[in-house]
Order: C-alpha cells, then structure tokens, then sequence
C-alpha cells in the first residue's frame, strides 16, 4: 500500500490569552499529523481547550505560535477544502434547509443548477428528502445536525471537521449520524477524505477513529496518540472495545 | 387576527360617524377638509422620504460601527448622546441652515422638515443593527467564516437577515417618533417670518391658532386613520413576518409552530390583490436576485473594494465630525468668553420647573400604566377589548393634541396660568404613558408560564404575588420604558410651555417656553443656545447617573431565564 497523502500538519501549536498583563496558557506544543484516509478524534476533560484546538485547526483563530499547514500552505478559514460542522448546528434560521446547503456553494459562485443538483444529492445522502424547503426550526436536533452535515459535505472537502457534532443530540440519534458518517467516510465516491472530531466521550472516539489524540486539561497538552486497530464495525461489547476505554479513561484521570 | 379586523371595522365606524357629525356641525370645516387627502399624502410622504434615508443611514452607522472597534470607539457615544437629547430644541436652527441654504424656497424647507423627522427616526435603528450584528452567535459567525461568506454575500445572507427583527421592532418606534415630530415640524416661526408646508401637521395646528374646534377634530381623525392604517397594514404584517428571522437560542428545544413561509404572505389576504402583487414584484425581485450575484461576483473578484468603500465611509465620518465638533467648540467658547446675559440667571429655576412638571407627568403616567399593564397582561379578554381603543389614542402624536388639551385645560381651570400649567403636565403625560404601557404589557406577557404556574401553585396572591412576581418581572421593561419616555417628554417640553391657541399664546416658566420666547419674540441666539445646552446637560445627567445604572442592576437581578 502506498503511502497516504498527507493533509494537515500541526506544528507546536500554543495559544494563550492574557488578562491583565497575566499569561493563561490553554493549548501548549500540540503537534501531529493528518493523511487522506484517517480518522482522528481529540479527546479530553472539559477545560482542555479542544474547541479552540479545533478553530485553530480550521484557521477561525489563530495560534499564539507554532502553525497549521494544509497541503503544505497555512489554513485559511475560507478554504474550500476543509469543512466545518457545529455543535449548536449553526443554521442559518432565516434560510430553507436546501440554501442552509447550498450556503459554501454559492459563496464559491457555483452556477444555480449545479449548485441545486449538488444540495439535492447530499440532501438525500443524510436522509432528508422531502424536508428541502423546511426552515431550521421546523426540524428535530437531529434533523438539524443533519442539515450541518449535508452544508459540510456539499463543498466536496478533503477534511471534515467536527467540533461535538451529537453531544445536542439524544443517545439514539447519535448513535444513527455516528454510523452514518463512518459510512460516507469509508464511501470513496463521497467526501469527505479525512475526518477530524473533537469530542468528550471516550467512548465515541473509540467507536470511530482509528487514531486518538488524547489532552490533559488546563492547559491542554498531549497526553498520547493513541492507534486504534480494532476491525470495524466495532462492537462496543467486545473486551477489547473496553480495553481501549479503559486504557484512555487512565490517561485522563 | 379576525378580532383585530372587526376592531379596525370599528374604529372606521366612529370615525366616519365622527366626521359626519363634525361636517353638519360646521360645514365651513368639511369644506376645508376636503383638502385632507392630498394633506395627509404630503405628510406621509414626507415620512416616508425621512425614513428611507434614516434606513440606509441606519444599516450604514450600524454596520460600521460593529464591524470596525476602533470607529465603534467614537461612533457609539456620539450615538447615545444624539439619541438621548432632546432635538426638537436643535430645529429653529436647522431650519434656518436650510432656509437660508435654499434662499427661503419651499424645497428648503421640505428639506428641513424631512431632516427633522430624521434626527427623530435614525438613532435608535442604528443602535439596532449594531446590536444585531454583534450579537450574532459565533458559530454562525463561524459557519459564515468557514463557508466563505464575504462582502455583499456576507451582507446579504448573514448580517441583514440577522438584523432584521430589531430593524423592524424600532422601525415601528421610529415612525411613532416621527409623527411627533411631523406636526411639530410642518408650521415654524423664527422671529416674525413664518414656514408652513401644507400637511396635517400645519392643518391641525392653524386650526388650533383660529380655535376652529371642527377642523381640529377633522384633522384628528384623518391623522389617527392614517397612523392606523399604517400600523395595519405595513407594521403588523412585517412584525409577523420578522420572527422568521429571530434566533432560537435554545437549540433542540421544540418551539410553537411558526407557519410556513411564502412570498408575500404577510399581505393582508385579498388573494386578487396578493397575486397581482406577487407577479408586479417577481421583475423586480428577479432583477435584484441577479444584481445581487453580479454584487457577489464583483466583490468576490476585488476582496479590496470593500475595505476602500470602509475607509472613505470612515474618512468622510471623522472629516464631518471634526467641523461639527470644532465649530461647535467654537461657538461655545465664544458664548462663554462673553459676558453671560441677565436671562442665565433663571436657566436652573427653570430647569427645575420643567423637571418637575415631567416628573409630575410621570408619577401619573406610572399610576394608571402599572395597574393597567397588570390587568392587559393577564386577561387576554380585556386586552381584546381594551387594546384596540387605547392604540387609537396611543396613535395620536401628543404635538397634535395641543389644540384639544389645552382646550379642555381652559374649561376645567379657571386662571389662564393655571389652565397653561396644567395643558404642560398633560401634554408631558400624553406624550411619556404609551412607551410606559406598551413596555410593560410586554413585560407582564413575557413572563413564563411555568413560573406563573409555581406562584398560583404556592397560592401566592394579592400582595405577595405583586411583590414576588408581577413587579420584579416588569422592573427591566419599566426602566426601558421609562427611559423612551423621558426622552419623549423631553422633547415634548419645547412645545408644551408655549401653547398658541385662539390668536393668543399661552405660556407657563420653563426651559421650553425659554427656547420659544428666544426663537419667537426676542429672537435672542445667546439665551437660545445657553438653554438647549442645559437642557442637554440635565437630559444627559440623568441618563448617566438615574437610568444607566438602574439598567444595568435590573438586567443582572430581573433577567428572565428561560
């Protein structure tokens, strides 16, 4: 197998903010790699700055030093090629769940037609058919996580990002998107080629990467980088499923 | 909705009936009236024109200001201050500036006229876009960001939509003001000359100077019917149409059922009249969809046009408010490098008459809209009944009730000084209890359900449940409301202390009737100026130190959560 093409690099990445002439340190040297074909999740308590880990990765902020390079250039927020889902949705209320979608689209000067044959099949890929002219506030959490999943995929990105996209999301429904983006993620047809997750359950990383960053809180330094070789589809019942819980969860504590 | 148009059916009732019985009592006032249409055109017209400019001047400042720190820095305090004092004092001057700009044309005054009502519209909109703006929630900001939202297409997707709820909430305040200040506006004297643009406003005042009581009741009606209608058929539909573009916060929560959208929808539903409208406006919509693109394109293939068009924006800002401030500096110290008139010496007994007059004004407002708002707020039966005619005279501006109050003053005082006396206090109390009652209806109505619940639940009662619920929960919207208010009654003062009213003027001690007797009869520019400048002072005293830090505790302690 030839070797994967490399994506994203994180170079020793620290932020900071300062009050008051006082240093407060959130991130310190985070630093690793990401290739086509990967799935990494960061895991980490509350307080371990994995948020804005992930805005800085995606170029909304940026690092107090240290960079992120995508393809070998530095992240710009607007790049096409990295795509970003939320936990609060951010949907935009005033737009149709098909103009929620075709929202990078059109940013992009995608002529019309392309642009709705495009929403159309990513609209169908999540399984919202039927729900094309609804507003956002017509729809379940689920429904709307969604819809921020199709917007993503609509731009074709390399990377997707998400930042806790089910924690909003009752166990069930979770449970279904979760399944559902591995699906689009193993599919070579569809985008994404890589997917990055921030998120506070072990558990679910565990399910779905198959490369887990683990930080320590304030600041959110490294803990490990763990290989997560279990076949797939994993069953959280399995020993070794637990193992890698377990083993992560020690990490934390 | 359907009781809504059966009171509208109502109040068109009375009216004609009114009219009817005004024009057998004096035919020589129906004939006048006849003049009323093309009269109430002009006037909304002129509306009209104010707002338009105050819309673009709004989206403008606002947008500016949010979206740049350092303008924000001075844009937002130059803003407050325009918005908290009392303008109307500012208009013999302004009108002058025109006047003599235009050599004493009409279209000069049309141009002052039309720049009043905008000093009276603009503010307020401007604060709302701005917080829009910076209120939107960072994901979406986010989302916008990531998704490469940028210059016209960020406007135009993300940052109007988002301030379109507040645009439209102090649209509707705006036009309020705006009427006040129409009537005002459309007659002025400065010294011996005299302006008049024919309009309601100047119908209803000359009515008043003859003391024609039927043209005064004529001009009324015709006056409350256009507000009326206005509010029907413009306000009501667009507020509806605005909660579309409200946030919802509270993600995943299931919320009340908003009806779906379609075009137009909020036209009041003549379907014949809707689908003309429809296939008039679709050229029109059709061509700004594809202007909008071609805007998308050309931003998008030159990112730096709209930094230029900010800077120039900002260049021309800070050069305009430069000569404001340095020959405003100028004329200040000018003022005071003289010797103060004998006339400065009575600015503060003044002040304090005035003062007192409006917080007399006030404490009447605040008795009747308190108990009022309680009984609106929770019976949705009574407020069926009881709104519709207090919108009525909610709708009448309190410079065109002049003539009337000051009227019934004369029947009920005896003395002429008391009877001047008195038309002062009501004209403040009509013009400060609308923004009193309307803010605290609000504010019984937005308490939860729930915690109404808990309280009848706990068997609170009487005292108790007033003492525990009603008056906590209406504490933020009774500061708002009463800072609206004062700032109303402010303005109001310039034209309650010097009443003209059957070919004599009544006149009672006071800041306002200082500022008329310098601008009518003495024609005094130093007493004109060193009483608009304490007036400024007081207004802008009590904001800082009564209604900001009042505000600022109530928003902590009586917040809502919901």
């Amino acid at each position: 197998m030839a070797e994967p093409h490399p994506l994203l690099k994180v170079k020793d990445v620290t932020k900071s903010y300062f009050e008051d002439g006082k240093e407060f340190k959130i991130l310190d040297l985070i630093r690793f790699e990401l290739a086509e074909q990967d799935f990494v999740c960061v895991v980490g308590p509350s307080g371990s700055g994995k948020s804005t880990l992930l805005r800085i990765l995606v170029g909304l902020e940026k690092p107090t030093s240290g960079e992120v390079l995508f393809e070998g250039q530095p992240i710009r927020a607007d790049n096409p090629q990295v795509a970003m889902v939320f936990q609060s949705f951010a949907l935009f209320p005033w737009l149709t769940v098909t103009q929620n979608v075709e929202l990078g689209l059109e940013a992009q000067n995608v002529p019309l037609p392309a642009r709705q044959t495009r929403a159309r099949r990513f609209i169908d890929a999540v399984g919202l058919t039927g729900f094309e002219n609804a507003f956002p506030r017509e729809l379940s959490g689920g429904m709307k996580q969604r819809v921020g999943i199709a917007r993503a995929l609509a731009i074709e990105p390399l990377l997707l990002c998400m930042d806790e996209p089910f924690s909003s999301l009752d166990p069930l429904t979770a449970q279904n998107l979760r399944d559902e983006i591995l699906q689009l993620w193993s599919d070579p047809q569809l985008p994404p080629k890589a997917v990055l997750m921030v998120t506070h359950s072990i558990e679910e990383a565990v399910y779905l990467a198959d490369r887990v960053i683990v930080l320590s809180s304030r600041p959110g330094r490294m803990v490990a980088e763990l290989v997560i070789d279990l076949p797939r589809p994993r069953n959280r019942k399995e020993p070794e499923f637990y193992g890698w819980v377990d083993e992560i969860y020690s990490l934390i504590v | 909705m359907r009781g809504r148009r059966r009171a509208l059916r109502f109040v068109a009732g009375i009216l004609v009936l009114a009219g009817i019985v005004a024009a057998i009592a004096s035919p020589q006032a129906a004939l006048k009236a006849l003049q009323l249409p093309l009269f109430a055109l002009f006037s909304t017209s002129r509306m009209v024109a104010a707002y338009l400019i105050g819309l673009v001047f709004a989206i403008a400042y606002g947008h500016t200001a949010a979206t740049s720190r350092r303008a924000a820095l001075i844009m937002l305090p130059i803003l407050d201050v325009l918005q908290s004092i009392p303008i109307l004092a500012f208009f013999p001057a302004a009108l002058l500036f025109f006047v003599v700009t235009f050599q004493g044309s009409a279209i000069g005054i049309e141009f002052a006229v039309v720049f009043l009502i905008f000093t009276s519209m603009a503010w307020n909109m401007a604060f709302g876009v701005y917080e829009s703006l910076t209120t939107i929630p960072q994901d979406l900001e986010a989302a916008g960001s990531s998704f490469g939202l940028t210059g016209w297409l960020r406007f135009r997707l993300l940052e109007f939509p988002a301030a379109i709820p507040k645009l439209v909430y102090n649209s509707i305040l705006s036009w309020t003001n705006g009427w006040f200040f129409l009537v005002a506006s459309e007659v002025f004297q400065v010294g011996s000359s005299k302006f008049a643009r024919p309009g309601l406003g100047a119908f209803i005042a000359d009515a008043g100077r003859n003391g024609d009581v039927g043209s005064i009741a004529i001009g009324l009606g015709v006056l409350a019917a256009v507000v009326l209608a206005l509010d029907f058929f413009v306000w009501r539909p667009l507020s509806v149409w605005s909660e579309r573009f409200r946030m919802d916060t509270a993600s995943g929560r299931e919320l009340a059922k908003v009806p779906r959208y379609e075009p137009f929808r909020w036209m009041p539903r003549f379907p014949a009249v809707r689908r003309t409208i429809i296939a008039r406006a679709h050229p029109a919509t059709q061509a700004y969809h594809r202007a909008s693109v071609r805007l998308d394109r050309a931003y998008a293939s030159h990112p730096n046009v709209v930094r230029d068009v900010r800077v120039v924006d900002l260049g021309l800002f800070v050069i305009v408010l430069l000569l404001v401030v340095t020959t405003g500096l100028i004329g200040l110290g000018q003022l005071f490098l003289r010797p103060l008139p004998p006339e400065a010496a009575g600015l503060p007994w003044a002040a304090l008459l005035s003062f007192s007059r409006l917080l007399l004004a006030y404490g009447i407002a605040l008795g009747w809209t308190i108990p009022m708002a309680v009984v609106l707020g929770e019976s949705e039966r009574v407020s069926r009944y009881l709104t519709p005619a207090l919108e009525i005279f909610a709708s009448l501006p309190a410079t065109a009730l002049l003539p009337v109050i000051l009227g019934f003053s004369l029947a009920v005082v005896a003395s002429t000084g008391g009877a001047a006396q008195l038309a002062a206090i009501l004209i403040g109390l009509f013009s400060m209890q609308w923004y009193l009652l309307f803010n605290l209806v609000a504010g019984v109505r937005s308490i939860p359900q729930d915690l109404r619940e808990a309280a009848r639940s706990f068997g609170l009662r009487g005292r108790p449940y007033w003492r525990r619920l009603l008056l906590p929960a209406m504490t933020p919207s009774l500061l708002t409301g009463s800072i609206t208010a004062w700032g109303a009654g402010w303005n109001a003062l310039i034209v309650s202390e010097y009443i003209e009213y059957a070919q004599r003027p009544y006149t009672v001690t006071g800041l306002g009737s200082l500022i008329n007797q310098a601008v009518l009869v003495t024609g005094d520019t130093e007493v004109l100026l060193l009483t608009i400048l304490t007036m400024i002072v007081v207004v802008l005293a009590m904001n800082k130190l009564v209604w900001r830090p009042l505000l600022k505790r109530a928003a902590i302690r009586y917040r809502l959560e919901v």
